[in-house]
């Protein structure tokens, strides 16, 4: 069969607003081989999802398709009717969505939902459907899935969860298997393990798969075809290795750059694409990427590029650059800008001050009350979110803080900043204890301190403008005769936020920017040190090198120090002098972040460092890094916590718990077994 | 800082239809409250109920005192618009002036309700458990009371005066207020931003007032435009009864209730007393059904 399974052909879907109306697609078109899968990829806003949503016909309400055709098996999609589309949704194409949280029906149980998807099987009795939704739990690798069925979606983790969306989907054996970010809400060692069940699932069902993800490791492992959305547009189209090894468009060639986990060097500045993703209430009459690209000529501004097909079979872009009538300029550098290259090879000054030191912090949690626990004979009433951390920090150091989502590492930076009460510990900072001193006089130090949050827009007051929110540090800790005026324009420049923006509330920022503010807050009063709660989430790779850069400069330019917790190792190894990797409260190894990113000591730390996707498609893995998830706070493993999931585990492990011990390198591990470095 | 950062958000303030302020939104806001009939029409009535009470001494034709004993009980005609009661006093000013009344209560009683609603509410949901669980109870204690058997009661103790009617009115319309806001703010409370003014070491009445109140306080102003015309019945049906306003002083209830007497004689102030209670009711209903249509998204979709 030589006819592609989906066929899209040049499609255009508006959408109307109060505003006017947003050409979300504009003249799309690309097509899923059957038995393959096609990865599509783009940034916030490129318009991947409403390609999904066009071909199940799910569209919003306010949404109108224009034009175009998109041909599922050979038939046209657009105009059936809506009892023939829902024979095929489910049927036909079935999606895996990105957070199973909130896609499965929290109130009822996986036996019940996965038998629903079944009705119309009525040849099938009750037990039949029931043994064949426990043959597909198993088949995704979901333990015990006789008893685990049964569950309720909040009993499972979010690992599991997900695997139960991939078994859903599976079980009508659909013809086409649409993922939209499949691991975008998981861990790192969970989503390696989700991109090798659903390479393992494609290969046995022979299913065509189409994946939407913005992540390029993700679809570098698992695609055969990739297309590449920007603002709308399809502006490249070809097979996995064209697009990774010889990207023709120069967003492509600029987003392949973008992404930290591909640089085998470690670089402080990491390469950006300058610029914002066009209005599309008015698509520029140009090529869309013009405004940002650097070979943009004047042709490129005016004039639309149509699509040019390259000489290796099924690649085709959309660029002036490919059809020959506009040349790259002479002097301007292929490769993505690396600005102030001076300063990536001249070596850090860290004035060996130090600001930071934690000793045995712990912070225990209370589940619930003295008299409840009493009563229902619970001998333990709390969790050890965070367990004997220590940690030091010199002026003007990064250090990374790394694990996955649960191991305590945010509870952590909150409790130094005292917004969770420590239980024991010493938190030193600049030679005073914090948990020691009075509210009043902490107070005078959080002028010293500062925290940014993960979220970019949502750790903004909603009803303030930016002026008041950058100013708001003043206000609370005394303006000492500043004009706030001043001010807000002084750090303004600082972060490179135009002045005409001071006036915007905070849901008229795009995420960039947002964090941008949120990084002049944090900087208002001139703190020494800066926790960093996951800096680049809800960023988009081109617009993240922007602000770790911003980060990066300022701290050259103020001596600040950072402690970032992230679980995006990609970034943290770029911007990190040292590392500290958490499992389950605990800090398992910490030291140069280098020296851990070569040769990781730690089982653990191996199998993050590992666990990330890399964008290459000839370095897919073949094995896993790490099996199983993360055992759970309440329930702790005896001996060393990790032996669950280790692959070197001895009885030893099983039993006793290692002791910190340092390396020859100055590291500090807590493993019986450290890997030879 | 290098040409190339100085431009990244260049083209953005060009193209971005995004006006400076935030008053692209205020306009798509206006348009689509212009666009609700209903809205409008309620809009109207309100603005009508406002300006009868306020000019009522402009448009009165007669002193609402003043007594024309020979035309006592009358019908409509040329010099009393809709005729006089039962002591000769014109009812058409006698409605104008009654108005002033409704429209005291209304605006004292809702806004003092809203107030101590806002800020008890606001302090249940981001103080301590205790103090959550004990204003929960007085809340739930009051809301328990009957509000008429409640005046009833309030009246037999201190007698009838437009003062009682309207503490009864404000501390029933209290936990109404303060619940709404008390959940909003346990919703804001965890938040990343409260977080982050934490963070800053920002004191919890900051908090209160400059960030958790602006967000909470949409709801709650919408609710306020939909509890007048309950405010309002509630003065009219004790003025009614004789528990609110006490004669001469002109009230829409306590003309209902003249006219209820002479009903067999003349309908005309039975009339004339009912319909701005409907249309009050009907004003202040519309307006808050079409602003919460407009400020609640969420609501507005299914339909």
């Amino acid at each position: 069969m030589k006819d592609p399974l989906l066929d899209i052909r040049n499609l255009n879907v508006d959408f109307r607003t109060p505003r006017g109306r947003v050409h979300a697609l504009r003249d799309v078109s690309f097509s899923v081989p059957r038995g393959k899968s096609v990865g599509v990829v783009g940034e916030s806003g490129s318009g991947k999802s409403t390609v999904i949503w066009a071909v199940t016909q799910l569209l919003a309400r306010n949404a109108v398709v224009e034009s175009g055709e998109v041909l599922f098996d050979g038939e046209e999609v657009l105009s059936w009717s809506e009892s023939q589309m829902m024979d095929v949704r489910g049927e036909k194409i079935s999606i895996v969505f990105q957070d199973p949280m909130t896609s499965q029906v929290p109130v009822l149980n996986y036996a019940q939902q996965m038998t629903d998807i079944l009705y119309r099987r009525r040849g099938m009795s009750m037990a039949e459907k029931k043994k064949k939704a426990i043959e597909m739990m198993r088949r995704v690798g979901i333990p015990d899935p006789e008893s685990r069925i049964i569950q309720y979606p909040h009993q499972f983790s979010g690992g599991m969860r997900q695997r139960a969306g991939i078994a859903m989907a599976l079980l009508m054996d659909p013809m086409l298997l649409i993922a939209d970010e499949p691991t975008t809400a998981l861990d790192v060692t969970m989503e390696a393990q989700i991109i090798h069940l659903m390479r393992e699932l494609q290969r046995e069902f022979e299913a065509t798969l189409m994946v939407v993800s913005h992540n390029l490791g993700l679809i570098a492992e698992l695609c055969d075809e990739v297309v590449v959305m920007y603002a709308g547009e399809v502006i490249e189209s070809g097979d996995v290795r064209d697009i990774f090894y010889r990207p023709a468009h120069p967003y492509t060639q600029a987003l392949l750059e973008c992404d930290p986990a591909r640089e085998e060097e470690r670089a402080r500045f990491l390469p950006v694409i300058p610029g914002d993703i066009p209005d599309l209430h008015m698509p520029p009459q140009g090529c869309v990427f013009a405004p940002r690209c650097r070979y943009a000529a004047e042709k490129c501004h005016d004039v639309e590029p149509k699509p040019t097909t390259l000489p290796e079979a099924g690649h085709n872009s959309r660029c002036h650059l490919l059809d020959g009538t506009v040349t790259v300029p002479s002097g301007k550098s292929k490769s993505a800008e690396t600005r102030r290259a001076d300063d990536t090879t001249s070596p850090r000054q860290v004035d060996g001050a130090a600001l930071l030191d934690l000793s045995n912090l712990s912070v225990r949690f209370q589940v619930m009350g003295a008299v409840h626990a009493r009563l229902t004979g619970v001998s333990t009433p709390y969790v050890d979110a965070v367990l004997d951390a220590s940690l030091s920090l010199r002026k003007g150091e990064t250090l990374g803080l790394v694990g996955e989502s649960g191991s305590g590492k945010t509870t952590l930076g909150r409790a130094i900043l005292g917004l969770v009460p420590a239980k024991t510990g010493q938190v030193l900072f600049e030679g005073q204890d914090l948990l020691k001193l009075p509210p009043g006089a902490f107070k005078a130090l959080r002028r010293d301190m500062a925290m940014m949050f993960q979220d970019p827009v949502g750790s903004l007051s909603p009803r303030r403008t930016v002026k008041s929110l950058i100013t708001e540090p003043l206000e609370i800790h005394g303006r000492n005769g500043k004009n706030l005026d001043v001010e807000a324009e002084r750090l303004c420049d600082m972060v490179r936020l135009p002045k005409n923006f001071l006036s915007r509330y905070p849901h008229e920022l795009s995420g960039g920017q947002a964090r941008r503010v949120g990084v002049a807050r944090a900087l208002a009063l001139n703190p020494s040190l800066v926790i960093a709660d996951e800096p680049t989430a809800g960023l988009d790779v081109s617009v993240q090198g922007e602000i770790l850069n911003l980060m990066s400069e300022l701290q050259a330019e103020h001596g600040l120090g950072y402690l970032i917790i992230s679980h995006n190792l990609p970034v943290i190894r770029h911007i990190s002098d040292k590392l500290a990797i958490m499992y389950l409260g605990r800090l398992v190894e910490r030291g140069n972040c280098e020296a851990i990113f070569d040769k990781p000591a730690h089982p653990y730390t191996e199998a993050l460092v590992r666990g990330v996707p890399k964008p290459d498609p000839d370095k897919r893995r073949t094995l896993l890094s790490i099996e199983g998830e993360v055992p759970s706070v309440t329930n702790r493993p005896q001996g060393c916590e990790f032996h669950t999931r280790c692959k070197y585990a001895t009885d030893l492990c099983r039993t006793e718990r290692p002791d910190e011990q340092m390396l020859s390198d100055g590291r500090i591990l807590t493993c019986h077994h450290p890997l030879a470095i | 800082m290098s040409e190339t950062h100085s431009d990244i958000p260049g083209p953005v303030p060009a193209e971005t239809p995004v006006p400076e302020r935030g008053y692209s939104m205020g306009r798509e806001k206006l348009m689509l409250f212009l666009r609700n009939a209903m809205g409008v029409f309620g809009l109207i009535l309100v603005l009508l109920f406002f300006a009868s009470a306020i000019f009522a001494p402009l448009f009165a034709t007669h002193d609402p005192l003043a007594m024309d004993i020979p035309a006592r009980m009358s019908g409509p005609s040329a010099d009393h618009w809709v005729g006089t009661d039962q002591l000769g006093r014109d009812t058409f000013s006698r409605v104008l002036y009654g108005g002033r009344v409704a429209l005291k209560i209304a605006a004292i009683g809702v806004t003092v309700a809203l107030t101590t609603g806002l800020i008890l509410g606001m302090v249940a949901g981001f103080g301590p458990r205790w103090l959550d669980n004990l204003l929960l109870l007085v809340f739930d204690t009051i809301r328990s009371f009957p509000t008429v058997v409640l005046a009833l009661a309030a009246v037999a103790l201190l007698g009838p005066s437009l003062e009682l009617v309207l503490t009864i009115v404000i501390v029933t319309t209290i936990p109404g207020y303060a619940r709404l806001a008390r959940t909003s703010t346990l919703a804001l409370k965890n938040t990343e931003f409260i977080l982050a003014e934490r963070s800053l070491g920002a004191s919890t009445a900051r908090i209160l007032f400059v960030h958790i109140m602006p967000n909470v306080i949409g709801p709650l102003l919408i609710l306020a435009a939909m509890d007048v015309p309950v405010v309002v019945t509630i003065e009219a049906g004790l003025s009614f009864l004789g528990l609110g306003v006490q004669p001469p002083t002109a009230s829409w209830g306590t003309i209902l209730n003249e006219g209820y007497l002479i009903i067999r004689d003349t309908p005309w102030m039975v009339i004339a007393g009912g319909i701005p209670l409907v249309l009050t009711t009907l004003g202040f209903t519309f307006l808050g059904e079409a602003l919460r249509d407009v400020f609640d998204p969420k609501l507005r979709r299914g339909r």
